[in-house]
């Protein structure tokens, strides 16, 4: 114990932090911390539905295989597990509570009662969280390779400026944590500065970063003084960055609901709603000239997407790199509107689920405080350079969000079977 | 031509001081901006291909490299001239003086051939009930091959769907043969071409026009050296010269292409073709002596790009002349128009954008 009682508390903590301080790190910041062991009896009750599912679908798995039910196994084995051990660790904990009760027990025994008891808590709050991310359902692109656009917004040339960094960090990103990387395509403004991007598509090879990257969907904002400025003020811009879902090659053996040449996909594209155009002058062709354009125009008609392409020499490349964007847009389009609907759904029943649209301002970077503060999780770290670098830092954030997600995800369970058991308890009110 | 306006060359000038020197032969800003790229590209990596072979003759840097490249576009040499290349389908076929360029067009009649006998092959795989049954050699004949392109890109299209493949491809020039044989260990080398290609794809001199009207000689001797050879082909395609002499002089043909492309892939000529037959076109001659080996040959499919609209209609009866006079049965005549993309509904077809003119005999079972 301390010998002098009336030293500060703060003055403690000071004095006890340089010792403990030992390499500096970037100062984290959370607005809110998810910690929480409770899960809600209407999560609980899902979870109890689906294990259910499992047992009955297993056990019918077992007369005749199915490929579809297999796979619906596959998906709710990870909730059943995880439920088994969540009422195995309560058990335990009622069991010991009940020994320590007892008046009974004897010491030794109780001694080692509190110990399990102290272990089986500890373990608690983890397989709750176990539970709950195995609850939230897998996104349907979750396994897939992606495509990053990035676009600059309001802002002008700055925005076109910052959205050439974006760029730069996302593919130093992509090369330090290992992912294929290659530019698809770019397009600079017009003028003289080479570095003033008004359109990139990056596409990343590597399978599952579609789920890794996709918490970067969003409205990126700047706020800094721009080389282009004279007058020393601050500006504020925004980019505009999507990550897409990239289909593979056909006849990979993907599973029957990503194979966009299937026409019952979801994801098929009618050929026949897709305009493709060469933009290129009128006049002979063939031999009788030696055209070096080779830029194709695709327009899917009733969304009215379009798609354009001439980063390459040849017109083939061109057209297949611009039908796998029109895909891939098309396909999260499509994914955006049905998480619209579910949304529309829920709000209809209960009212105040928030959702982050990708027209939202999801991250801003402040280079005057050399800071990036991310909009949906409320992390801020101070470490700009590291972040544009495609750092650790930048890692971070990325894991912030994707929690944020869960959270997210989980939140909208809770409400979607709280909303459920109202239904079933309450009659339907007469008028 | 119309002038390039003062504003559009001080616009070009505003963004890159070379710029200007492309637009006299691109003559839009797009196309002279991507140029500029690829042009660039290419000497940046050429440069330090170099710096990385540490030859000591290596006194121009990137930026002189690119200068010189520019000033020869804007003298009209064609940009794969420059650059040592195309990309044709996935392969990349090397240009050289003295071989035409592949163009696009032909590229895209290559893909869409190439779909057509795939489909084939995979309705007749559904009907004898299996599809790993078949072992017949698929017989392709290219002829006017030039750079190669077609039969190599058509092997790289079909080799993976069909066990046994032979592909001939025929030129009158030595410049292309050779051009041909150096594409073939090219793309081989870049694994773009399977090893098989090695195997299956020849490259032959003769003369398409030479043999007249007579025989299937050229398909014959050249022959020769493929085994189980009995002089016949299933598949004929072809892009031979089809530019007739007035329209290489009136300014349809491009100053480039005159210039700097060998005349004897765009032009026709009489004298080459040893007898004189009545024909009232000279630029159509190809067509007749080709149609006539494909019936000798009793070729089941044959493709041959046209010019233009005009030109695919007068090859349409020609094929029909011929075929009556060669008494074979049903065939099946298409035009394809080049435009159309292989996988969307085409735009609208232009009548002076090159066709294809397909031929598929119908009476010869397809096995």
């Amino acid at each position: 114990m301390l010998k002098v009682p009336w030293v500060c508390s703060q003055c403690l903590a000071r004095f006890a932090t340089g010792f403990v301080k030992t390499h500096p790190r970037p100062i984290l910041q959370r607005r809110r911390l998810n910690t929480s062991v409770d899960l809600s009896p209407s999560l609980l009750s899902r979870a109890r539905f689906l294990a259910a599912e499992h047992l009955k679908l297993s056990a019918h798995l077992e007369d005749s295989f199915n490929g579809r039910t297999a796979k619906r196994v596959g998906e709710l084995a990870l909730i059943a597990s995880a439920l088994k051990e969540w009422d195995k660790t309560n058990e335990s904990i009622v069991e010991l509570n009940t020994l320590l009760n007892d008046a009974d027990t004897d010491s030794e025994l109780r001694s080692l009662a509190i110990e399990d008891l102290e272990t089986s808590q500890d373990l608690l709050p983890t397989i709750a969280e176990n539970l709950k991310q195995a609850l939230v359902p897998r996104h349907p692109f979750a396994t897939l390779p992606c495509l990053l656009e990035i676009r600059p917004g309001a802002g002008g040339d700055e925005a076109g400026l910052f959205a050439h960094e974006l760029l730069r960090m996302y593919i130093a990103f992509c090369s330090r944590r290992g992912f294929r990387s290659n530019i698809m395509k770019l397009e600079v403004g017009d003028g003289s500065a080479e570095d003033r991007l008004s359109e990139a598509v990056v596409e990343i090879e590597t399978d599952g970063t579609y789920d890794i990257l996709r918490t970067e969907s969003g409205v990126h904002r700047v706020q800094r003084v721009p080389a282009t400025e004279t007058k020393g003020r601050t500006h504020t811009s925004a980019v505009s960055v999507m990550v897409l879902p990239s289909f593979p090659e056909t006849g990979s053996g993907m599973d029957d609901a990503l194979n966009f040449d299937d026409p019952n996909s979801d994801y098929y594209i009618d050929p026949q709603e897709v305009r493709s155009e060469k933009m290129r002058a009128g006049g002979a062709g063939g031999q009788h000239v030696n055209k070096t354009e080779s830029a194709i125009r695709l327009t899917h008609i009733p969304t009215g997407i379009v798609v354009s392409m001439q980063d390459s020499r040849s017109q083939h490349a061109n057209r297949k790199k611009a039908w796998q964007i029109l895909r891939a847009r098309l396909a999260e389009a499509r994914q955006d509107a049905r998480e619209q609907e579910l949304v529309r759904l829920r709000r209809g029943a209960m009212g105040g689920v928030a959702r982050m649209g990708r027209g939202d301002k999801v991250r801003t970077y402040n280079y005057g405080q050399s800071r990036c503060t991310d909009h949906r999780s409320g992390i801020t770290i101070h470490n700009l350079n590291d972040i544009l670098d495609g750092g650790d830092s930048l890692d971070a954030i990325m894991e912030s969000v994707r929690s944020w997600l869960i959270d997210q995800e989980i939140a909208a369970l809770a409400a979607e079977e709280l909303v459920k058991d109202r239904k079933i308890n309450t009659p339907p009110a007469k008028k | 031509m119309p002038r390039i306006t003062n504003r559009a060359i001080l616009k070009a000038h505003r963004q890159h001081p070379l710029l200007p020197l492309l637009l006299r032969e691109c003559r839009s800003h797009i196309s002279a901006k991507n140029e500029l790229r690829w042009l660039r590209d290419r000497a940046l990596s050429m440069v330090s291909a170099r710096e990385n072979g540490r030859s000591p003759d290596a006194p121009l840097g990137w930026r002189s490299l690119l200068r010189s490249m520019c000033h020869s576009r804007s003298r009209g040499v064609p940009l794969q001239y420059i650059l040592g290349d195309q990309p044709f389908g996935d392969l990349e076929i090397l240009c050289e003086r003295g071989v035409l360029v592949p163009r696009a067009e032909t590229e895209s009649i290559t893909l869409r051939a190439a779909g057509l006998i795939l489909d084939a092959i995979r309705k007749q795989g559904h009907s004898q009930g299996r599809m790993g049954q078949r072992t017949r050699n698929l017989r392709i004949v290219d002829l006017c091959t030039g750079t190669g392109c077609i039969a190599l890109l058509m092997h790289a299209l079909l080799a993976p769907h069909i066990n046994r493949l032979s592909i001939l491809g025929i030129d009158l020039s030595p410049m292309a043969l050779e051009l041909a044989n150096k594409n073939l260990a090219h793309n081989v080398r870049l694994g773009s071409l399977s090893k098989r290609a090695l195997k299956e794809v020849y490259f032959e001199q003769g003369n398409v026009l030479a043999r007249g009207l007579g025989g299937a000689g050229i398909l014959q001797e050249s022959q020769t050296s493929i085994p189980n050879a009995a002089g016949y082909c299933d598949v004929l395609i072809s892009n031979p010269p089809y530019i007739s002499p007035r329209a290489f002089r009136d300014g349809t043909t491009s100053r480039s292409v005159r210039i700097f492309e060998p005349k004897l892939a765009l032009v026709p000529t009489i004298a080459s073709s040893g007898i004189s037959i009545n024909l009232d076109r000279q630029e159509d001659i190809f067509y007749y002596h080709i149609i006539s080996l494909s019936f000798e040959a009793s070729a089941k499919l044959v493709v041959l790009e046209c010019g233009d609209r005009l030109q695919a209609e007068r090859v349409r009866n020609i094929s029909r002349t011929l075929a009556h006079r060669y008494g074979s049965g049903a065939l099946s005549i298409d035009i394809w128009a080049c435009s159309s993309d292989p996988f969307a509904h085409g735009g609208i077809s232009l009548n002076d954008e090159p066709c294809a003119v397909v031929l598929r005999r119908t009476d010869i079972d397809t096995e």
